[in-house]
């Protein structure tokens, strides 16, 4: 049977399997999805680094505006701005407050209390402002094409440690399973007594038996997971043999160093004082 | 010294500490405007029970990770930036664990519990008088700087720092006596150290790529130093000195409180288990 479109599949498996393996390779909706996971991770670097080593307006908003036309091309650019704005509009409410009104400057726009708006503040608090964006969108951009599991697959292929791909697979799967224990956990508490809605006093007082069982019973786990995997051949050393990867042409690659050297080249400029 | 080694147990650690760290650090950015993160104790735990480079992959590696491949709810932008400052946490912790200062040492005599105390004190006042006051007093010991009219509410911030300083001090003694246990001491000042440096290696990544600001309760330390005076480098600093050592003390505590909790053949296992609380000798 033939692969599915954009994915390279194990040469020497028998059709049952690659049909089955076939089912585990994320979807790509679109193109930009369909890049190797490495090129977007690239991508997003150099977008959110790249906004602070340009610094200034024009390279950040530049960089802002690239961002939401890849994410246009990748047909999710309402998310893409939606997620981006509730993430960073906590951080953007306290850049503005602190910027404008408490940063010293000698052009007072207006003043409230004892605060003074002046030029300065403002002119800070914007410059800061579109870099946020343009690291939000960068990261968000990446996060929203890219399965995770493929993007640690693709690294383990290049070389990675396969006990780091473990690690970046298991936390996927570790943080809401210790949410959902810190649940189960909490609800057991309540039904011994525990008050976990009263005053703040008492939702601090709950917290110690809330926390405590929640890490001590998950460090136990490790016990029984580290024989599983054990058991199962894990510090075996030498390379796992990959059943499916992700493809990446000649010129992504290209791409990348491009991208890189780009990074690069805008850092030094930076830092010697030419921009 | 040993750097660690990374077994099989050590890397089931890892994932699970990097969750404890997400899910207690967002918790905390996300829900409490207090000026601490919270968001390292899983770091600390591999640092202490499998050494330091195992303690600094595990901070490394979490940064990275929360940044590039957890998705919503629990991802976040800008964790990747700050990975170094995680690293020299986990790597710090794994150090002082190996010298012994992660131990219990439970019925200290209390003479010994006094000399403890003091040197704690010594070290908060230490920095609060050396790193702390001198940035925005150029030296001269008055809480908010003359130079500038500040306003009213600032120097009720001022006197709530105050407060809070003198109730940490306040604080760690008691846990010192009412536990009888020096090991008090020991994590209260490596938390302190530990703190110092990482504010000193957070506050420039913080005031250029973030202007400071980081959406979280930190904010508000920030704000009452520009107002006060300083410039945004200094305001960055005199924040990170202040969150910091009280944020890895906490930590630092509450990892040390774990492993008190945890069974000793659970510890013992791990590759720097036994030195961690103490057991070679047994």
């Amino acid at each position: 049977m033939p692969a599915p479109v954009g994915v390279i599949l194990a040469d020497d498996l028998d059709p049952a399997d690659a049909r089955d393996i076939a089912r585990l390779v994320p979807d790509t909706p679109s193109p930009y999805h369909g890049l190797n996971p490495l090129t977007k991770a690239v991508i997003a670097t150099v977008g959110s680094i790249g906004a602070f080593a340009a610094g200034g307006y024009i390279g950040p908003i530049g960089l802002n505006l690239v961002m939401l036309l890849l994410a246009f091309r990748a047909g999710v650019l309402g998310q893409l701005v939606r997620i981006s704005l509730l993430l960073t509009t906590p951080i953007a409410v306290s850049v503005v407050l602190v910027s404008v009104f408490t940063r010293a400057g000698r052009t007072v726009l207006f003043e409230i209390g004892p605060f003074d708006a002046t030029v300065e503040g403002v002119d800070f608090a914007a410059q800061t402002l579109v870099r946020l964006f343009a690291i939000s969108l960068s990261i968000g951009l990446f996060v929203m094409t890219t399965h995770p599991r493929a993007f640690v697959i693709d690294l383990e292929r290049r070389g990675v440690s396969p006990r780091v791909a473990f690690v970046a697979v298991a936390t996927i799967e570790a943080v809401p399973a210790l949410v959902e224990r810190a649940g189960i956990i909490g609800e057991s508490q309540r039904a011994r007594g525990l008050d976990t809605e009263g005053s703040l006093r008492a939702r601090l007082r709950g917290l110690l038996p809330l926390i405590g069982p929640v890490i001590i019973g998950t460090l136990t786990d490790v016990e029984e997971r580290s024989l599983a995997l054990e058991s199962r051949a894990f510090s075996r050393p030498g390379r796992r043999h990959l059943l499916w990867a992700m493809p990446d042409a000649p010129w992504e690659r290209v791409l990348r160093w491009v991208l890189l050297a780009g990074l690069a080249a805008t850092a030094i400029a930076r830092v010697s004082g030419r921009i | 010294m040993s750097w660690g080694r990374f077994d099989t147990r050590t890397i089931v650690l890892i994932p699970i500490a990097i969750a404890i760290n997400i899910v207690l650090g967002q918790t905390v950015f996300a829900a409490l405007k207090v000026p601490i993160y919270l968001d390292s104790v899983g770091t600390i735990l591999v640092g202490v029970l499998a050494g330091p480079i195992p303690g600094l992959v595990t901070g490394l590696l979490a940064n990275l990770i929360w940044t590039y491949v957890l998705p919503a709810p629990f991802h976040n932008d800008y964790a990747a930036a700050f990975a170094i400052v995680a690293a020299e946490i986990g790597f710090v912790s794994g150090v002082l664990a190996q010298v012994g200062w992660f131990r219990g040492r439970p019925n200290t005599e209390p003479t010994r519990l006094v000399v403890g105390a003091v040197v704690v004190a010594a070290v908060l006042l230490a920095i609060g008088y050396y790193g702390f006051l001198p940035f925005y007093t150029d030296g001269t010991f008055s809480f908010f700087n003359p130079d500038v009219t500040a306003d009213p509410f600032f120097t009720i911030v001022g006197y709530v720092i105050a407060i809070g300083i003198v109730a940490a001090i306040v604080g760690l003694v008691a846990l010192l006596f009412v536990r009888r246990d020096l090991g008090v001491a020991y994590v209260a000042i490596g938390g302190l150290g530990c703190g110092i440096l990482s504010a000193l290696i957070s506050a420039p990544i913080s005031a250029v790529a973030f202007g400071g600001v980081t959406g979280s309760g930190t904010d508000l330390l920030v704000a009452a130093f520009q107002q006060a005076g300083s410039d945004l480098q200094t305001a960055v600093i005199q924040q990170g000195l202040l969150s910091d050592p009280i944020d890895k003390t906490i930590e630092f505590f509450i990892a040390f409180v774990i492993l008190q909790t945890l069974s000793r053949r659970f510890v013992a296992r791990f590759p720097q288990g036994e030195k961690a609380i103490g057991l070679e000798g047994a």
